[in-house]
Parts: C-alpha cells; sequence; structure tokens
C-alpha cells in the first residue's frame, strides 16, 4: 500500500496547529473590534471580563449534558475538573485534573498554555489574561452548580501569565 | 351508584376467550369501564398552532376510538395558560378560554360515537414547553441540559395559583365539552413533574422541601379538579415510577412510590404508572428494550396504592397484560404506539384477528417528529394522519381492473400487491427468493430487537392472502418474462443493488447479506463500507460476535437513516461493541491488507483487515428498459428506486398500490 503514515499523520498535524492559533487570534481580533466601537474610556479589561463570562456560561451549559453524579461527588468532581483543563487541551495547551486530598476537592494543572503568546501578538495585559481565564473558568460553574444543586467555587493558585511557571487551580465544594 | 356510559358484551368474541382479563369490565370512580383497554393521551401534533382543534384531530382520534372496543380513550394533553408557557408541541390543542369547548366537543363525541370512554388530559409541559415563546416555568430556574428546551423562570406562588386554578378551569372546560374521564399529566418532565422531583423543585417555601412539599402543588390541582369534576366523573393522574433521573439526582423510586400514595390519598381515582423522563439517559420505549420489561413497576405501584393502575411501556402483545392483570399487576393495559401503528389494534384482538394486527416496531419516529414541530407520522403505518383522507383509509376501486406483475416480495412489493389487490386489480408477485420479506429476512437478524421487524412482513403476507395476490416465489423475472406475461402494469420492488468497491472485484469483499445469512467467511478484522442502518446492523451482528469492526461510510454520521429518537440508541451500542467509525469517508483503494479510505478533506487512512464487507446500495435499474421498452406502466418503489430504509418501502408501496 503505497501510503505514507508519517506524512499524513504530519498533515493532521498541522492542521490542527493552525486551527489552534487561530481561535487565540480570532478571540483577540474580535476584542479589538469590540473596543474600536465601545465608547471612549472603556476599560479593555471589563471588555475582556465580559466576553469570558459569555464564554464561560456557554461552555457550562455545553457541559450539563456530559456530567453525571451516578459515580458520587468525588467522581463527579474530578469528571468537572477533567472537563475544565480540557479547554486548554483543544487550544493547544496540556493541562491535567487530579483529586486532592479532600474528596470535595479536585486539582486542574496545566503546565502549557498557549493564551499569553497570542495575547503577547496583541498587545494584551498578562494581567488581563489571568483575570479573564480566571472569569470563564467561574463562569463555567455556575449553571453547572445550579443544575446539580452543588455550590462550587474555585481559587487560582498559581497562574502562568503571572510568571508563576503553571497555572494551579483548586475546584472545590463550598461549605454549605 | 356506579354507572356504564355504553353496553358492550364481548362473551361471542374469541379474544374474550383467549385473554379473558382483558375483556372484563372496572369500575373506576363511580364509573365502570367495561373492559381494561386505554388509548392513552398522545401528542400528534395535528391541530392548528393557535390550540383550536381540526379536522385532522378528530379524525384520529375517531380511529382510535374505534380501536379501544368500549374502553377508554383519551385525546392529546391540552395545555391551559394563555401565555403559551405550558405548550410543549406546536399542535397541541388548548384548553385556556370557553372558545375552545366546541372544538373539544368534537373529539368527545367522535369518541362516544364509537360507544367509547372519552378522556380529557391537563398537561401543562413545564420544563419541556414553552415551545413558541421565549421562557418556560417550573417551580425552580434549574438550567436545560438539552438546548432545545427553553431557558426555565422560577414561578412565583401567584403564578403557581394560577397555575392550579388553570387545571380546574380547563377540567371544568372537558366537561362540558363532554369528556367523562379527567387525567393530569405528570410526565416525562411535565410541570407537575418538574415540582415532584428534587431534581427541578429547589424551592424553600410551601411548595417545595420534601416529598410532600414537592407534592403540595400538585395536591392543591387533584382537590380543585376532583370539586369541579365532582362524584360522576373520575380523576386520573399519571405519575412516574422511576424518573430514571439518577445522574441528576433525581427522586429516588421510594420517593415515586410515596407520590403514589400522597396523590391517593388526595382522591384521585386510578394512576397511571409511567417511567423516565424526556431528560433521562436511560432508553425506554425502544426496540431494543424487551416488551414487558418494565411491568414490575406496575406491580410495584399496586403494592403501594388501591385505585386501580394503568400502564403502557412496552406492552405490546395482548397477553403480557392479561397476564399482569391475572396475576393483579396491573388493572389496565394502556396504548401509545401500538394504537399510531394500528389504531384498531385492540379490536383485532377481541375478534381474533391477531395476525392482522400492524404491529408497532418500537422506532419512535413517531416521537421524533413531533419534537421538529412536524406532524405525527408512522414509521410503519402510511394512513396515520391522514385519517381525513379517504383516499388513504378506504382506497377507491380501481376504476379499471389490471394484471399486475410485482418484481420483488419485500415490504415494498408486498405493501404494493395487497393494496392493489384489494382495490380489484389481479396481482402477481415475483420472486427469486423461496420466501417473502426481501432483504428484511437478513436485516431481521442484526441485535438489539431488530427481529421485531419482521412483524411487517408478517401482516403484509396476511394482506396479501385475504386480497388474493398469487405469488410466484423462487421465479426470477427476466425480460423474457415480462414478454411473455405482458401484464398490463410492472412494479419493480426488487430492492438495490450492491455496486462493487473500486477496482473491484477483490477476493476480500464479500456482501452484507452473505454475511448476515452466514454464508460469508468473515477474518477476525472486519470493515464495513456504508455507515447507514444496515452497515449498522452488520456492524454490530459481528461486533457481537466478537469481531474487531471498523465501520465506513459517506455519511457525516453514522444512522444518517435512522431518526433521532433511535439513533442514539445505535451510536452507543457502537461505542459499547467497540466499533470504531470513520464518517464522512470514501474509499480511495481497496488492497489485499485492508482498506486505504479518504476523509472528506483528503486525509487518507489505512485501515488494516481481513474482510470488507459491502453495504453500499444503490438504486437498481435493472428490468426498467424492457418494461418501457414493451410500452407497459412501470412503477418503481422502495430500495429500487432510491435505497432507504423500511419506513420508505412500507409508504412507496401502499401509495403506488393507492394510485395504481
Amino acid at each position: 500500500m503505497a501510503f505514507d503514515a508519517e506524512k499524513e499523520i504530519g498533515k493532521v498535524l498541522r492542521g490542527l496547529r493552525a486551527a489552534q492559533a487561530e481561535i487565540g487570534k480570532t478571540y483577540y481580533r474580535w476584542r479589538q473590534v469590540a473596543l474600536e466601537l465601545a465608547e471612549d474610556g472603556v476599560d479593555p479589561l471589563q471588555v475582556g471580563l465580559r466576553a469570558a463570562e459569555r464564554f464561560g456560561k456557554d461552555i457550562g451549559k455545553s457541559m450539563l449534558p456530559r456530567l453525571h453524579w451516578l459515580k458520587g461527588e468525588a467522581a463527579f468532581l474530578l469528571n468537572l475538573g477533567r472537563a475544565m483543563a480540557g479547554l486548554w487541551n483543544v487550544d493547544g495547551g496540556v493541562a491535567t485534573a487530579e483529586k486532592g486530598e479532600k474528596p470535595t476537592e479536585v486539582f486542574i494543572k496545566c503546565t502549557r498554555d498557549p493564551w499569553p503568546t497570542w495575547a503577547k501578538e496583541f498587545g494584551v495585559s498578562m494581567k488581563e489574561v489571568a483575570l479573564c481565564r480566571e472569569k470563564m473558568l467561574k463562569s463555567v460553574l455556575e449553571d453547572v452548580s445550579i443544575f446539580f444543586n452543588i455550590p462550587l467555587d474555585l481559587e487560582v493558585q498559581k497562574a502562568i501569565p503571572r510568571g508563576e511557571g503553571m497555572w494551579l487551580i483548586r475546584l472545590y465544594k463550598k461549605e454549605e | 351508584m356506579a354507572k356504564q356510559l355504553f353496553e358492550w358484551d364481548y362473551a361471542g368474541f374469541p379474544g374474550a376467550k383467549t385473554y379473558p382479563h382483558l375483556f372484563k369490565p372496572i369500575q373506576i370512580g363511580n364509573l365502570i369501564i367495561p373492559n381494561r383497554i386505554k388509548y392513552a393521551a398522545t401528542e400528534e401534533n395535528l391541530n392548528g398552532r393557535d390550540g383550536f382543534v381540526t379536522d385532522a384531530g378528530v379524525a384520529y382520534m375517531r380511529e382510535r376510538a374505534k380501536g379501544v372496543v368500549g374502553g377508554l380513550c383519551f385525546m392529546q394533553g391540552v395545555y391551559m395558560d394563555e401565555k403559551r408557557q405550558g405548550q410543549g408541541y406546536v399542535g397541541q390543542a388548548a384548553c385556556w378560554d370557553d372558545k375552545f369547548i366546541p372544538g373539544l366537543k368534537r373529539i368527545a363525541d367522535a369518541i362516544h360515537d364509537a360507544k367509547a370512554v372519552a378522556g380529557f388530559q391537563l398537561m401543562d409541559c413545564g420544563r419541556v414547553g414553552a415551545v413558541d415563546v421565549e421562557y418556560g416555568h417550573g417551580p425552580s430556574a434549574v438550567p436545560q441540559r438539552l438546548r432545545i428546551f427553553r431557558p426555565i423562570k422560577e414561578m412565583t406562588k401567584e403564578e403557581i395559583k394560577e397555575m392550579i386554578q388553570q387545571h380546574i378551569d380547563a377540567a371544568r372546560r372537558g366537561i362540558a365539552a363532554g369528556f367523562d374521564v379527567m387525567e393530569i399529566s405528570g410526565i416525562v418532565g411535565y410541570l407537575v413533574s418538574n415540582f415532584i422531583s428534587k431534581y427541578t423543585n429547589r424551592r424553600t417555601d410551601e411548595y417545595g422541601g420534601d416529598i410532600r412539599g414537592r407534592m403540595q402543588a400538585v395536591v392543591e390541582i387533584i382537590q380543585g379538579v376532583k370539586a369541579v369534576c365532582g362524584p360522576d366523573i373520575p380523576v386520573g393522574i399519571r405519575l412516574c415510577a422511576e424518573e430514571l433521573l439518577d445522574d441528576v439526582r433525581g427522586n429516588t423510586p421510594e420517593e415515586s412510590m410515596e407520590t403514589y400514595k400522597i396523590a391517593e390519598e388526595a382522591g384521585v381515582d386510578y394512576i397511571s404508572v409511567t417511567l423516565g423522563w424526556q431528560e433521562s439517559i436511560y432508553p425506554v420505549i425502544s426496540r431494543d428494550i424487551p416488551m414487558g420489561n418494565w411491568i414490575h413497576l406496575a406491580k410495584r405501584a399496586k403494592e403501594h396504592v388501591k385505585v386501580p393502575v394503568q400502564m403502557a411501556y412496552r406492552l405490546f402483545r395482548p397477553d403480557l397484560p392479561n397476564k399482569a392483570i391475572g396475576a393483579g399487576e396491573l388493572d389496565i393495559w394502556e396504548m401509545c404506539r401500538s394504537m399510531i401503528a394500528d389504531p384498531l389494534m385492540p379490536k383485532k384482538v377481541l375478534e381474533g384477528k391477531e395476525d392482522e394486527i400492524r404491529h408497532c416496531v418500537a422506532c419512535n419516529l413517531c416521537l421524533a417528529r413531533l419534537f421538529r414541530d412536524a406532524p405525527m407520522t408512522c414509521y410503519i403505518n402510511p394512513v396515520c394522519a391522514h385519517e381525513t383522507n379517504p383516499e388513504f383509509t378506504d382506497p377507491p376501486p380501481a376504476q379499471e381492473p389490471k394484471e399486475i406483475m410485482i418484481v420483488g416480495a419485500g415490504p415494498a412489493g408486498l405493501e404494493c400487491a395487497y393494496m392493489a389487490a384489494r382495490r380489484g386489480h389481479e396481482v402477481h408477485v415475483y420472486d427469486k427468493r423461496d420466501t417473502l420479506g426481501g432483504t428484511l429476512n437478513e436485516a431481521r437478524k442484526a441485535p438489539y430487537g431488530d427481529d421485531e421487524l419482521w412483524t411487517c412482513v408478517e401482516y403484509q403476507k396476511k394482506m396479501c392472502e385475504m386480497a388474493g395476490v398469487t405469488f410466484h416465489l423462487g421465479s426470477e423475472v427476466t425480460e423474457e418474462t415480462i414478454e411473455d406475461q405482458m401484464p398490463d402494469a410492472v412494479v419493480l420492488a426488487t430492492g438495490p443493488v450492491y455496486p462493487e468497491l473500486p477496482g473491484g472485484p477483490h477476493q476480500n469483499v464479500v456482501n452484507l447479506l452473505d454475511v448476515m445469512r452466514g454464508t460469508a467467511q468473515v477474518g477476525e478484522k472486519v470493515v464495513i463500507w456504508g455507515n447507514r442502518k444496515p452497515g449498522i446492523g452488520c456492524a454490530l451482528h459481528l461486533a457481537r460476535q466478537g469481531k474487531q469492526v471498523t465501520l465506513v461510510g459517506r455519511e457525516k454520521t453514522a444512522g444518517f437513516d435512522v431518526n433521532p429518537s433511535f439513533k442514539w440508541r445505535y451510536l452507543i451500542y457502537l461505542r459499547q461493541n467497540g466499533v470504531k467509525v470513520y464518517n464522512d469517508c470514501d474509499i480511495e483503494r481497496v488492497t489485499p491488507e485492508g482498506i486505504l479510505i479518504r476523509t472528506y478533506d483528503g486525509y487518507r487512512i489505512p485501515v488494516a483487515c481481513h474482510t470488507i464487507v459491502n453495504s453500499d446500495r444503490v438504486a437498481n435499474e435493472a428490468l426498467k428498459k424492457a418494461v418501457q421498452s414493451e410500452g407497459i406502466e412501470l412503477f418503481v418503489i422502495g430500495d429500487a428506486l432510491v435505497p432507504r430504509n423500511l419506513s420508505s418501502a412500507v409508504h412507496d408501496g401502499y401509495r403506488i398500490g393507492m394510485r395504481i
């Protein structure tokens, strides 16, 4: 069979990487348009945070059909953590979710994040990148918390855009 | 003093002897129902978008009323709010004003014309409602898991009181329209069930909290409706015995049984047992669920309440409810889909004509249509939703009787044959096989309930025998046969042909039909070419034998030709059986080692295998020219015209049989 598997896989990967790069660039192009159309004096950070909230809520809704309570609370949290880590992975990052010491917590670790690189190309501050990611993830939790009737929250312990080498996020169930 | 609306005597009917428990009376409230049969309320989207009853809706119900032979016949659930938040289907009948009463009366009258008991159902669709407005309503604003449903606004206490009053007012209108039994719908995610479930009711006021609190609104509805109905009109309720919502922390089965007891305490005269929500992740009524699978839930209900218990859910055969009633596990046999497929189903049971029943094949096309705002139709019954059209219900005799040659004794050919013969034509059916059924002989061997498809052929065979169709089995039709016979018309129902794969013929390529028959040698690693239903059936058939199966096809998703209400089952089974799937692909090359596929955007993937099963089908052009060159009237139907599914074959056959 005259078929060069390495060549074919390389072609697929190049296509994937190009599509991933477009994700970030497209977002920042639209951010630029929003700022140009906005009234004078609008705070770019607020625009970014509003967009992050919208993305997060929509992603949260899309997670609802895929999450379930069949294996209990700890498994639910781990699945949710994995789904949130997956948000980086589809963009070209590297992220995982691991169980914490308590059954009501999960840690999301991201060691490679493409967003700061894309942000630099468009002159966006690292502070905005960090805050927007946090806002987006918290917005994901809103509908998930209501739908499954479980109060969820997260805290960012480390962030790549803050120069801390990795993202470390604690996802946990709030004390009622 | 209990009363009976119409006199029925079943003593002389064979069905009453075979199934004695189905044809004995039962008292519900103060009403005596002469038998144990109920056509349960079923949406059909046949009414106006404004909620007014139409001729089509009345005609649909009239046929079902004939079928219950004096039993209960319920019209579809009505929505009761002018804001239309409770409307779950575009063609759902409304009852929020007295102006709807005359239309509703037409349905009650149609049911009474058949000497059946007319049932009226109150149905606010709640969480799955608001089909034509921006927001739905519910006890709490729990987000929707499925985007096809509208966002929910939490009801205020005043709105809850208003909703309860709407039920009461609608019940009064139902009585004014002439209905004999009142029913509250609390199933599959509708508003009543939203109040009951802890998944959707997070309230902390008197309408929420524990199960009694969550039942409070339901209790007020029952008591209000009972007060309007008085002693002569029984009031029932349909409630989930199991919500099947454990993945989202819904009610436990114990809580569900508690709801039955509370409803009984509140005064209901019967309980209809249901299960599952539209949001449930578990299958309940599709063909892969064995018949009678859920009867234990009726038994459980009987252990918790004293009022009569009714149930549908995969009880398509009369022996199942007859046995359950005899054993004290059930009181009334409900039907929805089996009477969509054959409105006269229980009547035929009574008359001892079970072999004349067109059985539902549990494909759920009827539901899929409703969810897409389309009128009800049936996969297997071409007359469904055409009850107003006498051409469908009672096709007129042929103006000029003809001698008709039908080539192919599959579902399309058989359907056409009995219909044409019934209209006075002389019909001869030829098939090169020795048996009837065409490719359904092989398709029925696919797993997960596909053997039920064969009921279609059994029905058609009986109809053909009754209509006087002549069969010529084991007789292949050639151009010479046509020249010799010179019929007035030829119907080609020859089924599809399977084109050779690129570069063919190949030693490692076998035909789908040979695989399903068990006559082809199949290696351990198999590629099925064709990702429509036949390919899926074959893939699952082989995967369950332990083969490593890869399904490859041109369609964007596997099961393109399967309706969405059943397709999800196949996709899960493919995954569970480890079948790899490549969609949106074509074959670039077949080699002795396997197959090289090319994705729609040009990527190539080699798949190693020992055997390639060809399930790709194209139209069958054979004999067309021969018929046309003789100047004979020609019809092409079923897969011979365009390869599709069983439904298309049946509908093609019926329609040509009507026209020819």
